[in-house]
């Protein structure tokens, strides 16, 4: 689109999976009448004599010849629709609905509002009554959320409107300040991404125990009030108040995750860190008696519990073998046993074990070599140390950590090198479990600025 | 699975008359559904719905009349797949429209990223883009 506005004429191809996304997003940028062209769906893995073939075929959405479509996207003359001008401003419907309890409890699902489950519905009274836990202004605007920034326009969004889902979610008033600090993330817990994100919520500070969170036994379970509601306030917000989580629009998570449904939302086990260990939010500058919420994004969580070694060998032992969509940073959550056990051996903070990790676990041959074929010519032609690593065998360790920090693609070069390895404190103290997941940490923002 | 797009548009909460070009203020879900029961009294409940940003729409560009001795770029956003598409479509001008010109770019920036510098040099040298994308 921005190459149209240079005044250069374009066709874009999609394959026919994303056909409705293409076409609102086109829409919602100003361009309804952008000359998408379609192709069968997936192209990534035919060969070039089949995605050949495609050109010779026909568009499956509009049957017509593919390459004459394409050839008159760009030379066929606009209509005068395609040459409009002016500012659309899109409805969202009434201010208010008015219904039966069970009639509406079924639009709302039916039009997409809700998580699926029954929703406390929003009258004027309960909503009154979700602001009392907030000083700020109703008309307050919040924040901006997209389904995925750069892809999808941002909606804006006001207190009340916070208040409103937070109803819907069945939250108590004293649970607003940290929905209002999730909303003010403009992160939405439904990002949109062919690979089904999860996200988690974490809390740290005394709003924990002001609310009553749960950051014992189960804490990650379906136990506690607030860690229930909270965490679904995000994801039915991140819907209404960001666009989210629409299938074929703006979700595309081919599998989708259950975890989507309250975003894993939680509390550190402050009380029980090992000495010298600090809370979550204080590794990332916030003071012990602030209160805060912190992101994260992912996909997956795997629950360990093993006897064999002490944990920090065994948590290094699994870094090295572990694979999932994320290569490159990893969530560890300890259970305080585990943390007491890794502090024992020595680890005096959550920063010595990080590095520990960093230094010692390695990266399984295959993998290494995936994406390496300069060190693999190199290692071929006797360069080191990538001859060595070659001679170890298709089945060695190499001595390779794939979390040593490195800045993200367009970093500034100067700007803080990403934390890699990030460890949370949690759990019942019942066993010697840990999880350990593709999860990295994106934002840390204050629940105390929004009570 | 055909797309009836005045429901898409209508979830977006974007009047499907944005279609036709005509900015109108849609109502698209003026009342709930008739599901449910009946048995009880009505009750007013308030719309959930956060506030999206205008829509300025955007002239497309004018069209080339014909593509004879003129440069097309073939653009990339990254996607697995999409180079060696893009090559085919080369291959398809080459045979069938052998006065075209064909320039291949990986676009910086993935798939939302915007590439000043790349779109910089097909205004001045190129007479359209194709661009590919997807899976």
């Amino acid at each position: 689109m921005e190459v149209e506005k240079l005044g250069i004429p374009t066709a874009p191809i999609v394959t026919i999976a994303f056909e409705q996304l293409a076409k609102t997003n086109a829409a919602s940028r100003g361009m309804p009448g952008e000359r998408i062209c379609f192709t069968p769906h997936p192209m990534t893995n035919k060969t070039d004599a089949q995605m050949y073939q495609v050109l010779l075929g026909k568009d499956p959405v509009t049957g017509k010849p593919f390459m004459p479509e394409v050839i008159d996207a760009i030379t066929k003359p606009l209509t005068a629709a395609e040459t409009r001008t002016g500012e659309v401003r899109p409805s969202t419907g009434p201010a208010t609905y008015s219904d039966t309890p069970d009639r509406l409890q079924r639009f709302y699902a039916d039009n997409n509002m809700t998580d699926f489950q029954p929703i406390i519905l929003p009258t004027e009274e309960k909503v009154e009554w979700m602001l009392k836990g907030t000083s700020h202004k109703p008309d307050e605007i919040v924040g901006k959320m997209s389904a995925a920034h750069g892809a999808f326009p941002e909606w804006s969004y006001t207190v009340r409107q916070v208040a409103i889902n937070a109803v819907m979610a069945g939250a108590q008033p004293e649970f607003l300040p940290a929905i209002l600090a999730l909303a003010s993330t403009g992160q939405t817990a439904i990002f949109s991404s062919t690979s089904s994100f999860a996200r988690i919520a974490l809390v740290n500070g005394p709003y924990r125990d002001k609310v009553k969170m749960n950051y014992g036994i189960g804490a990650l379970g379906p136990f506690n009030d607030a860690n229930a509601t909270i965490g679904r306030a995000w994801t039915i917000l991140s819907k209404n108040l960001g666009a989210a989580g629409m299938p074929g629009q703006t979700y595309m998570g081919t599998t989708g995750t259950n975890f989507n449904y309250n975003n894993m939302c939680c509390a550190e086990t402050e009380d029980k860190l090992p000495a010298g260990w600090q809370p979550f939010h204080v590794q990332h500058g916030f003071k012990p008696e602030d209160s805060t919420v912190s992101i994260f994004t992912g996909w997956s969580l795997t629950n360990v519990c093993y006897f064999g070694v002490p944990y920090h060998e065994l948590i290094n032992s699994w870094l090295t073998h572990y694979f999932s969509t994320n290569n490159g940073s990893v969530t560890l959550v300890l259970d305080p046993t585990v943390a007491a056990d890794v502090k024992e051996h020595g680890f005096d903070s959550q920063e010595a074990f990080r590095e520990y990790l960093i230094k010692n676990s390695k990266t399984p041959a295959w993998l290494y070599w995936q994406h390496r074929d300069k060190e693999l010519a190199q290692a071929k032609q006797g360069v080191e140390p990538f001859a060595s690593y070659l001679k170890m065998g298709p089945d060695a360790d190499i001595p390779v950590s794939r979390f040593v920090p490195r800045r993200w693609p367009g970093a500034p070069p100067n700007s803080p090198l990403p934390t890699t390895i990030e460890i949370v404190v949690m759990g019942g103290e019942t066993n010697t479990y840990w999880l350990g997941g593709d999860f990295r940490h994106t934002i840390t923002t204050s629940i105390d600025k929004w009570v | 699975m055909k797309i009836n797009r005045r429901k898409l548009l209508s979830l977006m909460g974007i009047s499907p008359a944005v279609l036709a070009g005509v900015p109108t203020f849609a109502d698209p879900a003026k009342k709930p559904a008739a599901r449910g029961s009946d048995g009880e009294g009505k009750i007013e409940v308030l719309n959930p719905k956060g506030l999206p940003p205008a829509i300025q729409l955007v002239p497309m560009a004018p069209r080339v009349a014909n593509l004879d001795g003129k440069t097309v770029y073939l653009v990339s956003d990254g996607f697995a797949g999409a180079d060696r598409f893009l090559h085919q479509i080369a291959i398809w001008f080459q045979k069938n429209m052998p006065s075209v010109h064909t320039i291949y770019r990986l676009k910086a920036g993935g798939l939302a990223g915007d590439d000043p510098k790349l779109w910089s040099e097909i205004k001045a040298n190129g007479a359209a883009m194709i661009m590919a994308y997807g899976h």
